[in-house]
């Protein structure tokens, strides 16, 4: 039985396309699971995992990764209680905030507290995955040093799927 | 001698004053400890952990010595001015120019772009017939051009900068070189070098040049006749090592992490060293007290408070020889109108401006390494000047090394609209990201605004803070020569983006604020934060609030410094030659007391209770 944080790594790494070496690195991973946990509370995270998990085993056990992709679309992304919860979550690695979830769902789910939009913690803004992506620094943080603008970027290469 | 206003203004005359032996009170309005790096360390959290993160998302809000922001403009309807924020919207046009009200001022937020204004924009009136003409030259001002740029710490190359008319001094260097361009810039330029532009019958070549910037780069060994420069980083109490250089975190706005961009508090280090000044912060300048028989300034009340939340405060009245009001353009023509002192000329609050920003933004084909770099190294200079400004406004365009942050929130709303609208995830996700972001290019043309006197300051009663000080009313629209400009403005980036094989994606909103519409095109303009011309120099008490020292005409120990006394401003962000005045007022005050002996010797204490 793995782990819940295992399960958050191995979901986030197929939402970002960052390796769970990469998104252990930022150091935020359990941060994001905690606020995540906090706020759509244990069931909701538990499942859209466990989802994760399956569409990953049903795509491994018939050889065609594809599969994962459709499944998690079908039984998460659109689901109208797991989707905004998923897309909060790549969202928070990209930039580390913690978007207020849709009316909608709030209406049919019911309100959460401290459901606002926040930056998850200063560091998780330093850590925010999508300067990364971009070859480019966090506005304000881990610069790069002087005159490094006047090269091209170094946009790291994607993980292989 | 008294101040009002710890920005770069006051920190310089305070600077240049104290070491002349003078002894100087700095009244900062809003709050400040010293110069300590934990407090600024606290405005660089703040910045990290702020949701929105606009230009005052540093600084705390302070209801005692409010700061407009960018998102407090909303629609003005005719005869609805929208008071629901610090500054009372009159219209027709909601500005969403901001001011910092923190120890050391809007420096703490600018961007730190130093060009110099150009001979030209010195004489509108008589070159172009439009606006005023200064009663000072460009050639009087460049000295004090040097000065000032020694005193920002500016990095920037004479030979990029030598062009419509400016000129320097035989052998003058920058004190540092200057900063590279950023990979985008060369992009473009690659695309647009050489492009041949005809206005008004003269033909311009268009290329992208190097913005001179107050940041640290590296020392020009040639400088000062080979004595070369020391950059000045961070300013501590304790030591600390760090700003000496850039470093490119592309974050000048709303704030410098290591203090490599020039701030005032810079200077305010340098003046409190001379044991001759001394800083009260949270203490609001609300009122301007004049002698009933010599119309001399007497003394300044103002009203201290501990919280800046809680309107609890006491009240003082400030005394010195000479008064100096270094607030903004804004807040020095709220001073004296709260105080009843309206300018013999009628013109105090008049004339206000501010550039005129037209956003234009496309992808360029290819990834071009956006969000690197200082906020801005280039753009396009080459429509400053020229004979087409007798027909319409000039500009200058900035190359932004922050995408299109400014013109629809870039990167936060392309991930929003990649994972939420466009249903992206995994690998596509940060293809999108890469493709659609690091080929981002953002124009900004900023668009000179020429004087009107109906563009203006006001108070009134009815509309004052927690404090009991009345707030500014401010009434604002843009002529049409700018709206041409704007609309030239337009077309030209239309032909930049064709140059360079790049997508136009520019779109006004017609719900926006700020949308406005000429000769049937819609528009959304937005301010610059160069705010002026609310008390113009001129050559007359009759048409002008102060001489060409900055001294009021009414008032002879009162001096109203900064971008308020600039009866143009042409295509220069005005930092630079509100600072270069400020060094020229600093020496004729130094002059004038040494040489007024007339002047009535004040009591010991510089200040007493009221």
């Amino acid at each position: 039985m793995t782990t819940r944080l295992e399960r958050f790594l191995a979901f986030s790494a197929d939402a970002t396309a960052f390796t769970r070496f990469e998104l252990q690195g930022t150091g935020q991973a359990r941060e994001y699971l905690d606020t995540v946990v906090r706020i759509a509370g244990d069931t909701i995270v538990d499942r859209l995992l466990d989802l994760h998990l399956h569409a990953k085993a049903v795509a491994a056990a018939s050889g065609n990764s594809a599969i994962m992709e459709h499944l998690l679309r079908r039984d998460v992304l659109s689901d109208p209680r797991l989707g905004p919860v998923a897309r909060n979550i790549v969202k928070m690695w990209f930039v580390g905030i913690w978007y207020e979830l849709p009316r909608e769902w709030t209406e049919a789910f019911g309100a959460r507290e401290g459901d606002v939009t926040f930056v998850v913690s200063g560091t998780a803004y330093a850590e925010g995955l999508l300067w990364r992506a971009i070859g480019a620094n966090p506005p304000g943080a881990k610069a790069p040093g002087y005159g490094s603008w006047a090269l091209p970027p170094h946009i790291p290469a994607l993980a292989a799927h | 001698m008294v101040v009002v206003g710890s920005g770069i203004s006051g920190s310089i005359i305070a600077n240049e004053l104290s070491r002349a032996g003078k002894t100087v009170l700095i009244l900062e309005a809003g709050p400040g400890t010293d110069s300590s790096l934990v407090e600024y360390e606290a405005f660089l959290t703040r910045f990290y952990d702020a949701a929105v993160k606009d230009n005052q998302s540093p600084y705390a809000p302070n209801p005692n010595a409010a700061m407009p922001r960018s998102s407090d403009a909303v629609r003005i309807w005719p005869g609805q001015p929208d008071s629901s924020t610090y500054l009372v919207r009159n219209g027709p046009l909601a500005t969403d120019s901001t001011y910092t009200r923190v120890l050391g001022g809007t420096t703490l937020h600018w961007e730190g772009k130093t060009p110099r204004m150009m001979p030209d924009d010195f004489r509108t009136r008589s070159a172009y017939g439009v606006g005023l003409d200064w009663p000072l030259t460009y050639t009087e001002l460049s000295p004090h051009y040097a000065q000032a740029e020694r005193e920002l710490g500016v990095s920037g190359d004479v030979e990029t900068q030598t062009f419509g008319g400016i000129t320097f001094e035989p052998g003058y260097v920058y004190p540092m070189r200057g900063l590279p361009l950023s990979y985008l810039d060369t992009v473009v330029a690659k695309g647009i070098d050489g492009t041949a532009v005809e206005l008004a019958g003269e033909r311009y070549e268009l290329r992208v040049r190097p913005f001179p910037q107050a940041r640290n780069g590296i020392p020009n060994p040639d400088y000062d006749d080979g004595r070369g420069f020391v950059p000045v980083g961070a300013v501590s109490t304790n030591q600390v090592e760090e700003g000496g250089r850039c470093q490119g975190n592309n974050n000048c706005v709303p704030l410098c992490p290591v203090q490599a961009k020039y701030n005032a508090r810079k200077t305010l280090a340098k003046a409190l060293q001379t044991g001759c000044v001394d800083i009260l912060v949270q203490t609001v300048a609300s009122k301007v007290i004049l002698d009933p028989v010599t119309g001399r300034v007497s003394g300044i009340e103002v009203k201290a408070y501990e919280d800046p939340v809680s309107p609890r405060h006491t009240t003082w009245t400030m005394r010195g020889h000479v008064f100096v009001l270094a607030a903004n353009a804004i807040e020095n023509a709220r001073l004296m109108l709260a105080s009843g002192l309206g300018s013999s000329s009628g013109l105090m609050g008049r004339n206000l401006m501010d550039h005129a920003y037209l956003l234009s933004w496309g992808l360029l084909p290819e990834v071009a390494g956006t969000f690197r770099g200082t906020n801005c190294t280039g753009g396009i200079s080459d429509l400053r000047t020229g004979a087409f400004r007798r027909q319409q406004a000039a500009f200058a365009v900035d190359i932004h090394n922050d995408g299109w942050a400014w013109a629809v929130g870039s990167p936060y709303s392309d991930l929003i609209q990649m994972v939420d609208q466009e249903n992206l995830f995994g690998a596509r996700l940060r293809n999108a990201l890469q493709s659609r972001i690091s080929s981002q290019l953002q124009l900004a043309f900023i668009i000179e605004v020429p004087p009107s006197e109906s563009n203006r300051v006001t108070v009134d009663p009815a509309y004052t803070d927690q404090l009991g000080n009345m707030r500014p009313v401010i009434s604002y629209t843009l002529p049409d020569y700018t709206m041409r400009g704007a609309s030239y403005a337009r077309q030209l980036a239309r032909r930049v983006f064709q140059c360079l094989d790049a997508a136009d994606h520019t779109s006004y909103d017609p719900e926006d604020s700020q949308y406005v519409t000429y000769e049937g095109q819609g528009y959304v303009i937005r301010g610059g934060n160069h705010l002026a011309g609310t008390h113009i120099m001129g050559t007359s008490p009759a048409t002008s609030v102060v001489d060409d020292r900055q001294r009021s005409w009414d008032h002879k120990n009162l001096y109203l410094v900064g971008g308020g006394s600039m009866p143009t401003i042409g295509t220069s962000n005005i930092t630079l030659t509100l600072a270069a005045l400020c060094f020229r007022s600093a020496r004729h005050i130094i002059q004038q007391l040494r040489a007024d002996a007339s002047l009535t010797l004040p009591p010991d204490a510089p200040s007493d209770a009221a």
